[in-house]
């Protein structure tokens, strides 16, 4: 890791870290009061890790694209900036930080304990094709990302409308209609962003290894992964599927994109996406 | 029975179900070694499971995505879609379509989740109110007596387009399967190729096409250029002349496309020229090789009787006694070569171009080093039919999703003395979200006479 890099990378971690506690907090001991001061402690660590990025861009004169660490970095950012952007245009929405926040602070943890080693471009990623697949591919794993996040306020939400003494920091959040459309909506976002990503990786795949599909553990998880939110957006269309069966649904998908990002590399050692650069 | 079968198999629960077992059926290739992916580990797996990987093969799981049960479900799934379309096309058409009974009372509207009424001030004229409709998107019918709007009504188009998109992928897949070719092809710097079947490497055995030909090319390596910047591979410039004597460079990620064939670069060896001189000085063997010595890989040739493994060093350095290289860098590229003979050892040494090993009298002279490169090729029509596919799904899932519809039905009518707007909406797929939408839009009507949302 560059000299910067690792200085900013912990004040973005601290930061995430500091802020998820706020929110546990908050949500806990039930003192809706402190929820925007850990938003902005969020936004903090959101330009340390900005900072953090762009350090490592410095060193290696690529942006963080390949490896566990790099995913971490960048995917990371991504969950943590849609969390702003909703949670700035929404005051009702900072609350999915209880969500994203330990989601984000584990795979940051997590990549960091893989291999953050400064290492040059591999020469199969220099392609206009990775920016836009690994673009939308990030773009999709922060939608799906809030899409859990929604689902898991709901389900605490829902919770604590049943329960006989009731929590004021759940009044911050959305109404569970609210909660409820936003799950679609952002799965709907991840779905699309999704499609395109499946779509650009096949045509880079036919420039890079000669086949649009080659059934790579990674291609085939991703594929998995599209169509676990494809039976999910039909469920909720076409079968009505909301409120509980829809959250938990959101909640579970979510684990098909980390499978997928961090999960098949772990077991398997023979997957096309191991971009090596010796 | 006919229709109650028809029935199941256009409906969405079998849908859920088929792409559900088509999910688990690639969760199992993801487990299970592929006969054809991971040959290496299929055949080692093989070797300490026989029984096991025979129960399994027979089950079809060792070639999980074309057996026979996978071929099945996709027929399933095909047939599925094909029947939903089937039935979904007149309601779309129908849903497309403006008809005056779409007019209806807005306080009665069945069907419309968001009510309202909005009074209207004097400089807002009936006529703006549709107009104002008409500027936000909505495609009007009737008059403010009574009126209906749609907002994005032909969004139902597009799901037959991402459905139809399927149907494109299906047959741009099974036209490239079935015209596909597909080998591995090593070729030295300078050496030519006519489109010859057997110089194709044998192992694997090229993939021949059901229909149609092997690629019809031919072309000579103009030359090869390695790029390595500081340490590191950043790609490489494989020249190819076409029978035309037209010039093309192919890269990483940038094959050579020729009509239905791709040339794409795999695999970069060395080519040395070694030549084996006897006792007398005389020439006895040579010739250019091509040798997979690449990131410290061993390989094996045979010459004038003698057999010979190598190591190949691209920066060669003797550090504390020990052959190694500096770099990747090709600064000071150098064989290390151990002769034998009759599988007894003769002798060890090192050779740099230009460079000679003395060994039983005999010289091995290496005259010159070059590259060779394995290109994967293949042939295969109907990509124009998959990536057209690729881009009506992108369209048809941008334009169902996020162009979804909005309706209003509404009227101009006297409440209470005072003239005002009664309309009632409803949006797809959003309830909660789509009042806000709803109420911006029809206050921005009463505000300001023209609506900004």
């Amino acid at each position: 890791m560059a000299y910067w890099e690792i200085i900013f990378y912990w004040v973005a971690l601290v930061a995430y870290s500091l802020a998820t506690g706020g929110i546990l907090y908050s949500f806990i001991f039930k003192n809706p009061r402190v929820m925007p001061k850990t938003f902005v402690l969020l936004a903090a660590g959101f330009t340390g890790h900005l900072a953090a990025i762009i350090a490592r861009f410095n060193a290696t004169g690529h942006l963080p694209w390949s490896g566990h660490y790099e995913y971490a970095l960048m995917g990371g950012w991504f969950i943590i900036g849609a969390t702003l952007l909703v949670g700035w245009r929404n005051k009702q929405l900072q609350a999915l930080a209880v969500a994203t926040g330990p989601l984000v602070v584990v795979m940051m943890g997590y990549g960091y304990m893989q291999n953050p080693d400064l290492t040059p471009m591999a020469a199969s990623l220099k392609t206009v094709w990775l920016y836009i697949h690994v673009y939308f591919a990030w773009l999709a794993f922060g939608a799906y990302s809030l899409a859990m996040a929604a689902g898991v306020l709901f389900l605490l939400k829902k919770k604590d409308e049943a329960a006989p003494v009731r929590n004021e920091s759940y009044d911050r959040f959305p109404s569970l209609g609210r909660l409820d459309e936003l799950i679609f909506r952002y799965v709907v976002f991840g779905f699309i962003t999704d499609t395109i990503m499946i779509c650009a990786g096949a045509i880079w795949a036919k420039d890079l290894w000669g086949s649009y599909w080659n059934w790579d553990p990674v291609e085939t998880w991703s594929l998995i992964s599209w169509l676990t939110y494809g039976i999910t957006i039909h469920l909720r269309v076409t079968f009505g599927w909301r409120e509980k069966k829809l959250a938990w649904l959101a909640v579970a998908a979510l684990s098909t994109v980390i499978i997928c990002f961090f999960g098949v590399n772990l077991v398997v050692d023979t997957s096309l996406h191991m971009f090596q650069v010796r | 029975m006919f229709k109650k079968l028809v029935k199941y198999l256009s409906s969405l629960r079998f849908t859920i179900l088929l792409i559900s077992l088509l999910g688990i059926v690639f969760a199992v290739g993801l487990w299970v070694p592929q006969k054809r992916l991971l040959k290496t580990i299929y055949l080692q797996w093989q070797e300490q499971s026989p029984n096991l990987v025979a129960f399994l093969d027979a089950l079809g799981l060792t070639t999980v995505y074309t057996a026979p049960l996978t071929v099945t479900l996709w027929a399933f799934f095909f047939v599925n879609l094909t029947l939903v379309l089937w039935q979904r096309i007149p309601v779309i058409k129908k849903k497309i379509t403006l008809t005056p009974g779409s007019i209806v009372d807005p306080e009665q509207a069945p069907g419309y989740l968001f009510k309202g009424a909005y009074p209207l001030p004097e400089r807002v004229g009936n006529d703006g109110v549709l107009a104002a409709l008409s500027k936000n998107g909505y495609s009007l019918l009737g008059d403010a007596g009574g009126f209906y709007g749609v907002k994005n009504r032909l969004a139902p188009i597009a799901f037959a387009l991402f459905h139809l998109s399927f149907f494109l992928i299906l047959l741009g897949g099974l036209v490239s399967v079935y015209t596909e070719f597909v080998g591995y092809l090593d070729l030295a710097q300078s050496e030519s190729f006519q489109g010859e079947l057997n110089r194709y490497v044998q192992d694997p055995m090229p993939k021949m096409p059901a229909v149609g030909t092997p690629p019809d090319v031919s072309f000579t390596v103009k030359r090869i250029a390695p790029r390595v910047v500081r340490n590191t591979p950043t790609g490489i410039d494989v020249e190819l002349v076409d029978s035309a004597g037209k010039s093309h460079v192919v890269d990483i990620n940038v094959p050579w496309n020729v009509g239905a064939s791709s040339f794409v670069f795999k695999h970069l060896g060395m080519a040395p020229l070694f030549v084996v001189k006897d006792p007398s000085g005389k020439e006895i063997d040579g010739a250019y090789l091509k040798l997979d010595v690449l990131k410290g890989k061993q390989d094996k040739f045979g010459l004038a009787g003698y057999q010979f493994t190598t190591l190949f060093f691209p920066d060669y350095e003797l550090k504390k006694g020990k052959h190694s290289t500096r770099s990747m860098e090709f600064n000071n590229p150098v064989f290390l070569v151990s002769v034998a003979h009759e599988g007894k050892k003769v002798t060890e040494g090192v050779i740099s171009r230009n460079g000679a090993l003395i060994f039983d009298g005999y010289r091995l002279e290496l005259r010159d080093l070059l590259y060779w490169v394995r290109f994967h090729v293949v042939k295969q029509h109907g990509l124009p039919i998959l990536y057209f596919g690729f881009a009506l799904a992108t369209i048809g899932v941008i334009w169902r999703l996020l162009f979804y519809r909005r309706e209003v039905v509404g009227a101009v009518r006297d409440v209470d003395g005072r003239r005002t707007l009664v309309v009632a909406a409803r949006s797809e797929y959003y309830k909660s979200l789509a009042e806000d939408e709803f109420n911006k839009l029809f206050n921005s009507i009463v505000d300001n006479g023209r609506a900004d949302t």
